[in-house]
């Protein structure tokens, strides 16, 4: 119970200026298509460079939270995903939008973020030392099973066909290895400079989703303004919260899957919003509904991506260990400081570990005071014209990838992405499997690499990584997530289209 | 609709002063960015955003500096960009790292060598340690070498990257003390090394003096040894691989400096190897740098041209070997 | 009407299918070895599943997608080339804000339903042009500190 002594530094003025400041500007950040958390963090360091120690602590945490949060706002309404972390949002959240339910799906958002934020950082206060273990207990057998995990998920997760998704996702495996091999420093697949430094993700992020949605606004053509306007339902936030309670299958298995899968250091953030939305799915009676503006997608997604906030600081403030880029940003600025976390960290400066989880604590409920009240201004985003939102989207998408590497190839990458994505959605191949197959390939590649090389010099690669519990556990989990997804395809109750489905559950209420 | 005529002024104000400097002299008059070949957040990036951060005082360069990382494979894919791509008009600084680029122009596979850059000045000399688990059994390089020795490349043990400083240390134990070890390389840097050698994955590392400084601090880790001529401030009880009977020089510490692409202008390289390094010497830059447990070496151009040289002498001959 | 999306199937899983056994031929012949392992496995994965999807679509039993149909595409056209002359020339050539501010009213221009004969129309794009590239250079120029290629004007 230490922490509650440390309540009232949150409090002070500049303190609660700062968190306050860092909140909105997280929003904000996070918002913008190309601005991901840990661009946020890392522009904000100079900035801490003049404050006190947990003042500046307060800022970056304030903002980590919140950009995780404000990639919703541009997934939801533009079905472009502020971060990786903000993929599995789309799938509901956007479709939801488009039926008018813009308000409705950023309020659930914003409910189910904070909810699975606070549970975040309550396990980082309470279960630090415990939860450090488990954080560690991943070698690279057991995270290279998990990013397979992560691939056969690929195959169940938009309402299309799985043979299309797994091939999407080998398509995105592809990408991935372009470049330099990780590794050994071999060059592959180099076949235009502009690649030569391999594909960045979130230029790649925002090619993928946001140029078919401005190309879809082209194929819309000049169409009268009357008969486009789409109509934005008011929706009481009052309704909002009963609805997150209501879905709490959604809210729970969004929050423990997201927890669990922050914790992991190197592949929690990323996948974790995906395989929550992933599980709920497969275990809600209303499956069917997913992908035609479900609300248990949303929540299960936004829960699951706040919730990894807490968690994935654990392996750095016990260990000294960064888990994720944005942990890695962080370390920085704690280092600045000359304050170096380890397990005495609590010990030496209680008062500024304590007031930078105190103050991600609050940052969770200012985040979805002001997310709320966003929510219904945000909402009117739908009630802008085609044409002025095909080419903000395109501006911003252009803008964006530049800022990432201040790189004119990743803005090449991202046009020839984006236009290639636009044909193949087209025919039946999707995004979001691209997407997850660009995040997971490295991740299956280096640990793949690593621990053939520890296997070769200690034991031998059967031995290494098909023993163990936790290898054994993952490879069912990993096996028994396949069994479903051929069985779905076996039971063949899938819609032509994602248009389709939305029309024939629209039909049905 | 303001701003944008207020940007337009400015910019027209720019390009008319640029257009009337003949020469260099008011070299900076914009912001400078400056490349790091790894990730925000590693042991280059926040160093080179503390080094940097006086750049926009009037004694130093007048003008801010801002950090871009192009991280990937061991920095190959930053100074690849550097070298090819990079505009050598002096707004483009990038960070070094040595033996890193040396090793791998030598060992070949990419598009520069250390006729590509002209150096500015040094920062930080960071030298490689060994490093075991809090609980292993190895007390000293001696356990360590016998092991190897009775269990040839059975020994696992991580490091950075391949052709990095970590893979250089490596390399010189092995040929040394002769010995197979197996070195398993990490594709997420010395954070992603040091992390398989708490977790017991592997068992021993090689890593940053400043990172394994403070695994060591938090309990950890254990050090054995230092790839150095002389024992290190920050580790005083730790002694060198030279004091343990291992003949090993300092050709893996990792120097960090600053330099800009071949072929920019001579005034303006003159003009940054004279302002620098009394950048680097600003007594808030040494300050935070010692909060953060990062060891500095302030080095001028002419010194770093004769490291440069001299370092790729001993790794073609230590790479020859391989 | 009926068999041109099944025409299109069997192109765009062609496309698929023909870059799927490119890549597989690179990585089986490519060296070194050890660095194109991964490459090999999924390749394997990806040309089976690409030809199996071709063979789908030449017995015209693909069940997703809708295709394209040729007046979509005809709305597509004038607005793609704005976007693809925008990124592959202009942004570079002429620097970001001038090339965007063209791009930008360009397809206001192209897709704005709002009658070309009255000038109100014209001034209002004009006004949205010039909002939205101010918050832009606020946001990118101003407080991300972002050099975009050649500043503000050329």
């Amino acid at each position: 119970m230490e922490f509650l002594a440390y309540f009232g530094d949150v409090f002070t003025p500049i303190n609660f200026g700062l968190l306050l400041l860092g909140t909105i500007g997280g929003l904000i950040l996070g918002a913008t298509p190309g601005l991901s958390p840990t661009m946020a963090v890392a522009l904000l360091i100079p900035f801490t460079f003049r404050l006190e120690p947990a003042q500046g602590l307060i800022l970056l945490g304030a903002a980590y939270t919140s950009t995780v949060a404000g990639g919703a706002v541009s997934a939801i309404l533009l079905k472009i995903p502020g971060a990786p972390a903000n993929i599995a949002t789309t799938l509901d959240g956007h479709t939801m939008a488009q039926k008018g339910q813009g308000a409705r799906a950023l309020q659930l958002s914003f409910i189910a973020s904070a909810i699975g934020g606070v549970f975040g950082v309550l396990l980082l206060i309470f279960l630090t030392p415990v939860l450090a273990k488990w954080a560690l207990a991943f070698g690279p057998s057991h995270l290279f099973w998990l990013a397979i995990l992560g691939v056969t998920v690929i195959g169940s997760l938009d309402s299309s066909s799985v043979v299309k998704g797994l091939l999407s996702g080998c398509i995105g495996l592809w990408l991935a290895t372009i470049g330099f091999d990780d590794i050994m420093g071999a060059q592959r697949f180099i076949f235009h400079p502009a690649v030569s430094g391999g594909i960045n993700v979130i230029p790649a992020l925002i090619g993928l989703f946001a140029i078919p949605q401005v190309i879809t606004m082209f194929a819309k053509g000049r169409v009268s303004l009357d008969a486009e306007v789409l109509t934005v339902e008011k929706h009481p936030i009052r309704d909002a919260f009963r609805e997150v309670f209501r879905r709490s299958r959604a809210l729970s298995i969004g929050t423990l899957t997201g927890s669990v899968i922050g914790l992991i250091p190197g592949v929690g953030g990323q996948i974790a919003g995906l395989v929550a939305y992933d599980q709920s799915k497969k275990m809600s009676p209303e499956r069917d509904k997913f992908g035609t503006g479900h609300s248990e997608g949303v929540i299960a997604a936004e829960s699951a991506n706040n919730a990894m906030v807490g968690p994935s600081l654990v392996p750095l403030l016990t260990l000294s260990i960064p888990g994720s880029p944005t942990a890695a940003v962080l370390l920085g600025g704690l280092l600045i400081h000359g304050i170096f976390p380890g397990s005495d960290l609590f010990d030496n400066n209680p008062d500024v570990a304590w007031t930078f989880i105190n103050s991600m604590l609050i940052g969770q409920i200012l985040m979805c005071i002001f997310g709320l009240y966003v929510a219904g201004l945000a909402a009117k985003v739908a009630q802008v014209p085609n044409a002025v939102m095909a080419a903000i989207v395109l501006g911003l998408a252009v803008f964006g990838s530049y800022s990432v590497q201040n790189s004119m190839g990743d803005v090449y990458v991202m046009m020839a992405l984006g236009t290639g994505m636009y044909f193949l959605e087209r025919f039946g191949f999707s995004a979001a499997p691209l997407v997850l197959g660009l995040i997971l390939g490295p991740i299956a590649e280096a640990n793949f690499i690593q621990g053939s090389m520890i296997a070769n010099a200690t034991s031998s690669v059967g031995q290494y990584f098909f023993t163990g519990p936790l290898n054994l556990t993952l490879i069912t989990v990993v096996v028994a997530s396949i069994a479903y997804s051929v069985w779905m395809e076996l039971r063949s109750r899938r819609y032509t289209t994602k248009d389709d489905a939305v029309k024939k559950e629209e039909a049905i209420s | 609709m303001k701003t944008l005529l207020a940007a337009a002024a400015l910019g027209l104000t720019t390009l008319a002063t640029g257009a009337f400097a003949d020469g260099h002299e008011s070299f900076p008059e914009r912001p400078i960015m400056m490349m790091v070949s790894y990730g925000a957040g590693g042991a280059t990036d926040f160093q080179a955003r503390i080094v940097t951060m006086t750049a926009g005082n009037e004694d130093a360069l007048g003008m801010p500096i801002a950090i871009i990382n192009k991280p990937g494979a061991g920095g190959r894919v930053g100074w690849n960009w550097f070298a090819t791509q990079a505009d050598a008009d002096g707004y483009t600084l990038g960070a070094y790292n040595i033996p890193h680029f040396i090793a791998q122009s030598i060992e070949g596979g990419v598009e520069y060598s250390a006729d590509s850059f002209e150096p500015i000045a040094n920062w930080g000399a960071d030298p490689a340690v060994f490093v075991v688990g809090a609980d292993s059994e190895f007390n000293s390089m001696a356990d360590v070498v016998d092991y190897a020795k009775a269990n040839p490349g059975k020994l696992t043990f991580s490091g950075a990257g391949l052709f990095v400083g970590h893979h250089i240390a490596a390399l010189q134990l092995e040929k040394v003390a002769g010995v197979k070890l197996a070195y398993i390389p990490s594709n997420k840097g010395g954070a992603g090394a040091m992390k398989s050698v708490i977790a017991g994955e592997v068992l021993g590392g090689v890593n940053n003096l400043s990172d394994a400084f403070r695994a060591q601090e938090a309990g950890n880790v254990k050090i054995l040894g230092v790839f150095d001529l002389e024992r290190n401030e920050f580790l005083p009880d730790v002694p060198t691989l030279k004091e343990q009977g291992f003949d090993i020089d300092n050709a893996s510490v990792n120097f960090r400096g600053v330099m800009v692409p071949k072929g920019t202008p001579q005034p303006i390289i003159d003009k940054l190897a004279a302002t620098v390094p009394t950048m680097f010497e600003n007594s808030r830059v040494a300050g935070k740098m010692k909060a953060g447990g990062s060891p500095m070496h302030i080095m001028t151009r002419d010194e770093v041209l004769a490291m440069w040289a001299a370092r790729e002498e001993t790794l073609k001959e230590l790479l020859a070997g391989l | 009407m009926t068999d041109l999306p099944r025409t299109q199937h069997i192109i765009a899983s062609g496309v698929v299918a023909a870059v799927g056994v490119a890549v597989a031929f690179i990585s089986y012949t490519q060296e070194p070895a050890a660095a194109f392992l991964f490459p090999r496995m999924i390749s394997t994965v990806f040309v089976v599943l690409a030809l199996w999807t071709f063979g789908k679509a030449l017995m015209g039993r693909t069940k997703v997608g809708n295709g394209l149909d040729s007046r979509a595409m005809r709305n597509i056209l004038p607005g793609l080339i704005v976007a693809l002359v925008l990124v592959y020339w202009a942004a570079k050539g002429l620097g970001f804000y001038t090339a965007t501010t063209i791009a930008f009213f360009i397809l206001l221009s192209l897709y704005d339903p709002a009658p070309h004969s009255e000038v109100k129309s014209w001034i209002k794009r004009a006004l949205i042009t010039a909002g939205f590239l101010a918050v832009m250079y606020g946001l990118f120029a101003g407080l991300l500190n972002v050099f975009t290629p050649r500043e503000i004007f050329f």
